[in-house]
């Protein structure tokens, strides 16, 4: 959530270029995928798609920009493409149309070897069921990353015993991943990223084949995980709870398209169309909405209440609100914004049934 | 308001079953059969459409063969082929030497104590048990000659197959190009092709292993691509998204993770090699296979006696291979450096024991001891007494067989091949092509036409539609036999573990072998070819329907049975519908099987395409041969696009 | 460390003995190694294994291959066959082989005569006189009425691997009889054996020598008698009644290998002159076949019995 200690220190650097570009990206499944792709059927909806062409469009024309340090959330149910739209961006699947810039490097256009280099050095990717190689020992496959960069076997071990340190996992190198509960096996997922010292990392619904308590002690465990390596992620769920847990700015995706991007207090405080309003309808609005949210300019007089920063949770600041008989000033830094009472606290909570 | 929204919401009254395209296949089956009735005889396949010189042509192309090829100074394409049986021959001749000069005691220590190293007590005893088995046959000497002509064809076969294998499981095109050739040799009887392979590889080991690696190449490709595309996506991503090259990913990944089914390639390409076994016998690839043919005119229970020693050296060598890919699989292993170290050891102390064995069996000539100890005639004296009650017409068996047989015959399998031949060709071939449309759609009817003209150009309708009536009936009974035990097999451990080795014998035993004893029983026609080809493809079906339904998950199974649904009910409304896809693949396989049947079923009177292939080979008539086999060949094509149903292809989304 | 490299000793032993295989362990001999070919049938396996015994007494190692008919002329033409001692008339392969390759060669007749022909049991010979010609089939073809052949009568066809014309034989006399192909020799004995043994009627395609002769009591059918131009194969299609005679006898002839036959071995001179009798030829089949004796054993036994015969052949 907005106030959790890890996004309150959370800097998300946008001084310089996105770490990652996309432009109108698509991707059509079916023999006929390049003749759809331009046309005006490419807009068709998706059964008509399918009945005049016998193509599926995956992804339609989805565009943006993930900037370094930021946690990216790709949202959606599934089949609305969004497990294909994170595989685009290093051309596990190739995309139909559009471009992907990784780092400066224009991946769309990529050869062989470049993509390569881009997957072996500045990528990495977490799956849904793990992907870790059951014949041989964790630490080998934490070191598997490595191993294909062509690192000698002394030092990649050595490495991968870090990295399992830093998962909590320094006890386990020499077990094999039948050996490890899901959770341990996707903390082994983990490592074998991080182990390759990328600037971006993928999650394709890396939780999804856990158990919700495990669920939430690996999302913990990636929020404290980025905040101390300072990656950029782009993370693909289908949990609106992580979704607005996790990231910065969350897209969200339906047959194919982003229909509405924003921060998760912008998704919930005004969804852009019924369908996200739909989705968000069930999350407290207090938990997520900050201060900005609700606040109002400040009125002569009211600018020596008590301080909050403006970036607090509704919910959080109900204690101060209503132990103070005058109006909270939210600050940005040293300056004051706005001010928030207790009418604009229960119009807020009003609003969540 | 209500009864209004009910009486809207109610679902259409469902169609009557004979609107449906069931009831069109009905239609156009009557349609067929009023043709028959109305039209009998008068139709037959006009002369004018046949290629009647392609028969000739084939001759003399194998006249040309021969001819250019037995001069003092052939081309260099048949001295390419000389070397290459010369290759061959001396291979097998070196194995076989190797496994004399280590004389019986040291071979059986090597076989028993190899398996005990790497696959368990449990599969070494059993390759014991063979060995002294042979032994008693009175049997070592064609034992060895064959299993050494199997483990070069077996390892020729997997050489060249498990390659084309990782190809096919990992570009879909190739896939598709190969799958028709890969039917193709499996479904071809190797009669057709022998006499070319003589003359290419002349006569011998060499040319016995050739034509078993047409026959054994086929399933190590096939379960090779299966096992690759079998290793989980997510695995073979996460190799790529790290940036692995496509041979790091092959050799880092996908074969590691392929392994069982690697293995299971070998032990299938070994069985398959076996069956090959008396084909061999016929060209000079020495061993058991030669002792069976040589047996079934004189000494018929010599035959089976060999026969014998064949499915014992199958069972031994399939349950040792499968123990060993099972207890060396590095998944399962978890080996650390202590284990290896242990492991290393026992490796040393079975090769010492061997060495020891061999001496011993220098020492005292434990290498004709054997021949002392051997049980062979009185082995024989049994089986002899066995064979003379069977061939008795005054048992009591014999009242009940013979009649059955007769009635079958009378009244079933003659009428129906009397339907299939004398319908005229028309009605025939486009009333097929129908059902093929009904049941499959357009392509698989324009296949079925294409294949039915192919066969009336040849010159082979009235035979095709001999072979087909029985091939019908034939695959009928496989699948009314092999689809209930398959599935019996999946729900009960206990009746799977009876079937075992009971399948084994009969994918395993060489037909003639049981079944000219069994005509003496039915001396009829037909019902023996049928017979044959029941018992051989049964086995295939039972093990494919019995994995497809252990296999569903556990899911539906479970919801059924929260429903209260008895154990039958979820058989037919659950199991079996999702099993649907193993149950098409038996299907498939089955026919497949069938077909290679043909062949030895006319050479017990089911006549037509199997008799002519046979005749083709023993009378050099190979053009007859080969047409008979491009016949079977179109058949198998015929039943396969018929069967296959409608396939819709499903793209995944997620 | 000692375990390791004892295991190592042990594994180089035996790869030394593998190294050593392959070496040929044949006796050096004046006569060096003979292959004879063996037929499938009894009586082949017989002229084989006395042919066998026989030169072995001369101090030749005899090998014995199974190669099936066909494929024998080009294990012949390559050499790995020596000789084949009963051979029916291939005349492809022999157009092919011997007359336009010369790779193998006709070394004459051994002794049989083959007579094929159509045949019924002695006893049904005996209740119907007037099937000792064929004409004396017309009218009671239904006699031998089977499951198969419906309403017609039924004609057991032989081996697929045998010369045989019954079926345009069959249309050309005018009979209502059925071709009923049974398969394999084996196969086509079981089912007139069966009935046989049950004292029924049946009317096959069989021949001589034939060690089943012995124990069974047949009698042959009169065919047609042989005209000039009379044709035996059926392939050539054509007129059915160019077929309407009755079987020629064959010369059953020996056929060496070219190789061989140039060698100067003593062998070539001895089975040259290898010649016995059809009787001679089924009783040592029938022993084989019928009585389950060894084969080598039942060779030697006729050969202690025919010293004379044996010595013509030995040149003494």
């Amino acid at each position: 959530m907005a106030d959790t200690p890890a996004a309150l220190g959370h800097e998300i650097d946008r001084s310089g270029d996105p770490l990652i570009r996309v432009e109108g990206v698509w991707k059509i499944f079916g023999r006929h995928a390049d003749r759809v792709i331009g046309t005006p059927d490419a807009d068709l909806p998706r059964a008509e798609l399918r009945e005049k062409h016998g193509c599926v469009a995956a992804v339609r024309n989805v565009t943006f920009d993930v900037w370094p340090r930021e946690v990216f959330v790709v949202m959606g149910l599934s089949g609305s493409g969004k497990s294909t739209l994170v595989r685009t961006l290093i051309r596990l699947i190739e995309p139909t149309a559009g471009r992907v810039e990784i780092a400066g490097k224009d991946v769309t256009a990529a050869s062989q070897t470049e993509l390569r280099e881009l997957r072996r050095h500045t990528s990495s990717m977490v799956f849904q069921h793990f992907g870790l190689l059951a014949h041989r020992r964790v630490i080998d496959n934490v070191a598997f990353g490595l191993e294909i960069q062509g690192v000698p076997k002394a030092e990649r071990l050595e490495r991968a015993g870090k990295i399992l340190r830093l998962v909590g996992l320094e006890d386990s190198g020499n077990q094999f991943p039948d050996q490890l509960s899901g959770g341990m096996q996707q903390r082994v997922g983990l490592a074998r990223a991080f182990a390759v010292d990328p600037a971006v990392m993928l999650y394709d619904e890396p939780f999804s084949a856990l158990d919700p308590l495990i669920r939430r002690d690996m999302q913990d465990e990636v929020i404290r995980l980025q905040h101390d390596t300072g990656k950029t992620m782009v993370f693909i769920t289908h949990d609106l709870p992580e979704a607005l847990r996790l990231g910065d700015r969350i897209a969200i995706m339906r047959d194919g398209a982003i229909v509405q991007l924003g921060t998760p207090e912008e998704l919930v405080g005004s969804p852009a169309d019924e369908y996200v309003e739909n989705f968000v309808r069930d999350i407290p609005r207090s938990h997520v909405l900050t201060l900005r949210w609700i606040m109002r300019d400040a009125r002569p007089g009211e600018a020596d209440g008590p301080r909050l920063d403006v970036r607090t949770t509704v919910r959080n600041a109900i204690p101060v609100i209503v132990a103070s008989e005058r109006a909270v000033c939210a600050v940005e830094g040293d300056s004051v914004v706005g001010v928030v009472d207790r009418e604009a606290v229960l119009t807020a909570i009003a609003g969540e049934s | 308001m209500v009864a209004q929204a009910a009486g809207a919401l109610a679902a259409p009254a469902p169609l009557p079953w004979w609107r449906g395209r069931r009831g069109a296949v009905v239609a156009v089956a009557v349609g067929i059969v009023i043709a028959f009735f109305g039209w009998k005889s008068q139709v037959p396949w006009p002369a004018a459409l046949t290629w009647n010189s392609l028969s000739h042509d084939l001759d003399n192309f194998q006249a040309w063969l021969s001819n250019n090829r037995n001069v003092p100074h052939p081309s260099v394409f048949f001295r390419a082929f000389n070397g290459i049986a010369t290759f061959l021959d001396d291979l097998v001749g070196w194995l076989t030497s190797f496994f004399f000069k280590l004389t019986w005691a040291g071979t059986t220590a090597l076989g028993t104590l190899v398996v005990l190293r790497f696959g368990g007590r449990r599969a070494a005893l059993g390759v014991l048990t063979a060995f002294l088995l042979f032994a008693a046959m009175g049997l070592w000497d064609p034992v060895v000659r064959t299993f050494a002509l199997t483990f070069a064809s077996v390892s020729l076969s997997l050489l060249i197959g498990q390659p084309l294998g990782i190809l096919a499981g990992r570009s879909d095109r190739f896939q598709r190009l190969v799958t028709p050739v890969l039917d193709a040799m499996q479904i071809v009887p190797a009669f057709a092709y022998l006499m070319p392979i003589v003359i290419l590889f002349s006569v011998g080991p060499g040319a016995a292993v050739a034509t078993t690696l047409i026959y054994a190449i086929p399933p190590a490709i096939r379960i090779t691509a299966l096992g690759i595309r079998g290793v989980p996506t997510n695995t073979v991503e996460a190799a790529e998204a790290l940036g692995a090259t496509r041979l790091q990913t092959l050799v880092k990944v996908q074969l590691p993770l392929a392994r069982r089914m690697l293995l299971l390639s070998v032990n299938q390409t070994i069985l398959f090699a076996l069956s090959m076994v008396v084909i061999a016998g016929l060209i000079g690839g020495e061993g058991l296979g030669s002792v069976v043919t040589s047996g079934l005119y004189s000494d018929p229970a010599q035959a089976l006696l060999a026969g014998a020693a064949i499915v014992v050296m199958a069972i031994a060598l399939d349950r040792a291979t499968e123990a060993m890919a099972i207890r060396t699989d590095p998944a399962q292993r978890h080996l650390t450096e202590g284990k290896r170290r242990t492991l290393r050891l026992y490796t040393a102390a079975c090769a010492t024991a061997v060495g020891l064995a061999v001496g011993l069996g220098y020492a005292f000539g434990a290498g004709s001891v054997w021949s002392r100890w051997t049980a062979s005639d009185w082995l024989l004296a049994r089986i002899q007494r066995v064979l003379d009650y069977v061939q008795s017409p005054t048992t009591f068996i014999f009242h009940i067989t013979s009649p059955v047989g007769n009635f079958l015959v009378q009244y079933g399998l003659s009428p129906l091949r009397s339907f299939f031949v004398e319908t005229p060709w028309p009605a025939m071939a486009f009333g097929l092509a129908l059902i093929a449309f009904l049941l499959s759609g357009l392509r698989p009817a324009v296949t079925t036409l294409v294949m039915l003209a192919v066969i009336g150009l040849s010159n082979e309708w009235v035979n095709a539609m001999d072979t087909l009536s029985q091939v019908l009936v034939a695959t009928v009974f496989t699948l009314l036999v092999g689809i209930p035990l398959g599935v019996w097999a999946a729900e009960s451990t206990r009746a799977r573990k009876t079937m075992r080795p009971v399948l084994d014998i009969l994918q395993t035993l060489p037909q003639l072998v049981y079944i000219i004893p069994f005509i003496y029983l039915m001396p009829v026609s037909l019902v023996p070819g049928v017979l044959a080809s029941v018992l051989y493809a049964a086995p295939v079906v039972i093990r494919l329907v019995e994995a497809g339904v252990r296999e569903v998950s556990p899911h539906p199974v479970e919801a059924a049975d929260s429903f209260g649904a008895t154990r039958l009910q979820t058989l037919l409304k659950v199991k079996i519908p999702l099993a649907r896809d193993a149950i098409m693949l038996g299907v498939n396989q089955g026919i497949i099987m069938v077909l290679a049947v043909v062949v030895i079923a006319g050479l017990v009177g089911s006549g037509a395409l199997g008799y002519d292939v046979a005749q083709g080979l023993q009378q050099s008539l190979f053009g007859q041969g080969v047409l008979a086999s491009v016949a079977i060949l179109a058949l198998g094509i015929t039943l396969d696009r018929i069967t296959q149903g409608r396939r819709r292809k499903r793209i995944e989304l997620t | 460390m000692k375990v390791r490299a004892g295991g190592l000793a042990i594994l180089v032993a035996i790869g030394v003995v593998a190294l050593t295989a392959g070496g040929a362990d044949a006796k050096q001999s004046a006569c060096g190694t003979v292959t004879l070919n063996q037929q499938a049938w009894a009586g082949s396996e017989a002229n084989t294994y006395v042919a066998k015994n026989v030169l072995e007494k001369i101090g030749c190692t005899v090998k014995i291959t199974t190669i099936t008919e066909v494929p024998v002329y080009q294990a012949m033409a390559d050499g790995k066959t020596d000789a084949v001692l009963e051979d029916w008339g291939h005349v492809p392969q022999q157009q092919q082989y011997v007359a336009k390759q010369k790779t193998v060669v006709d070394e004459g007749p051994n002794g049989v005569t083959g007579v094929i022909g159509w045949y019924i049991p002695t006893y049904l010979m005996k209740a119907h006189p007037e099937f000792k010609t064929w004409k004396g089939l017309k009218g009671k073809e239904s006699l031998f009425k089977s499951p198969e052949s419906g309403s017609q009568g039924m004609f057991l066809g032989g081996d697929p691997s045998y010369q045989q014309k019954d079926k345009t034989l069959i249309t050309a006399l005018g009979l209502n009889l059925k071709f009923v192909s049974v398969g394999a020799e084996p196969a086509q004995v079981a089912r007139w054996t069966q009935l046989y043994k049950q004292n029924k009627p049946v009317l096959f395609y069989w021949y001589d020598p034939q060690y089943l002769n012995a124990q069974y009591k047949l009698s042959q059918i009169q065919l047609p008698a042989r005209f000039k131009g009379c044709k035996d194969d059926e392939k050539q299609g054509g007129n059915p009644k160019q077929y309407a005679c009755a079987y020629p006898s064959y010369t059953l002839e020996k056929f060496f290998s070219a190789k061989f036959a140039k060698s100067g071995s003593p062998a070539v001179a001895v089975l040259k002159r290898f010649s016995w009798s059809n009787a001679d030829q089924n009783s040592v089949a029938g022993a084989i076949a019928g009585q389950h004796v060894d084969p080598d054993k039942a060779a030697q036994k006729w050969i202690a019995a025919n010293q004379a015969k044996v010595n013509k052949w030995l040149g003494k």
